[in-house]
């Protein structure tokens, strides 16, 4: 303990104040990104954006009459599409947006509004 | 003919579709991309209608067995990339970029 003391008695450490000009915001304090760790940034999806992606992806399904294509649309029941046609989508949009959808999640999109509602809540979609 | 693995669920089948197009849009080359897709698709619209267990079984095992051939060639053509995109995939510019 005593020297302990006696060394930090003797020792001085500078007090540094950044430079200003040095950091990135300039010297202004600018508030943390919310996810300040993630590797892709803020750059989340709007829904709207969301929305218009996942309808062109359906709509440009060669099945599909694209004046019948809704938010609210069913897949199956109301665009006339079978389960193949129901998996195929998904793929599309997992290419779209760039994402890998579990099969379990997949099985359950059988609608626009849920793929929406999905691919809208996925940390990862871009 | 012994049925031992059993008649394959709709749910079962339905992802094995969704691994072949999985695996599908692995290959390098814009052409195999395409026609691994398409016979996907084809032969699994092709076989929507048996109603026969034996012969779902017969054609849920060779669909197994194919699988297995896509996965090991997309590893192959993998490593032999072809160094030019095709016309087919210029001509749509990516609109996203990684």
């Amino acid at each position: 303990m005593a020297l302990r003391a006696a060394v930090l008695r003797h020792v001085r450490v500078p007090v540094q104040t950044l430079n200003p000009a040095l950091t990135l915001t300039g010297g202004k304090w600018a508030p943390p990104s919310l996810r300040w760790m993630s590797s892709h940034g803020d750059d989340h999806l709007t829904k709207s954006e969301v929305t218009d992606r996942v309808l062109s992806v359906v709509k440009s399904f060669p099945k599909v009459d694209p004046s019948t294509v809704t938010p609210d649309v069913n897949f199956q029941k109301d665009l006339g599409l079978d389960s193949l046609d129901n998996v195929e989508i998904v793929i599309a949009l997992e290419e779209e947006f760039k994402l890998e959808i579990p099969d379990l999640e997949a099985v359950r999109i059988d609608s626009a509004n849920l793929a929406i509602e999905y691919i809208y809540n996925h940390p990862m979609a871009s | 003919m012994s049925a031992a693995a059993g008649v394959p669920s709709r749910a079962e089948v339905l992802t094995m579709f969704r691994s072949f197009l999985r695996v599908a849009r692995k290959f390098t080359d814009y052409n195999i991309r395409e026609y691994t897709k398409r016979k996907a698709v084809d032969a699994f619209r092709q076989n929507r209608n048996l109603s026969d267990p034996s012969a779902i079984s017969a054609a849920f095992s060779d669909g197994k067995a194919q699988l297995e051939v896509a996965k090991r060639q997309a590893v192959i053509y993998s490593l032999y990339a072809p160094k030019l995109k095709s016309v087919m995939e210029v001509q749509n510019p990516i609109k996203h970029r990684n």
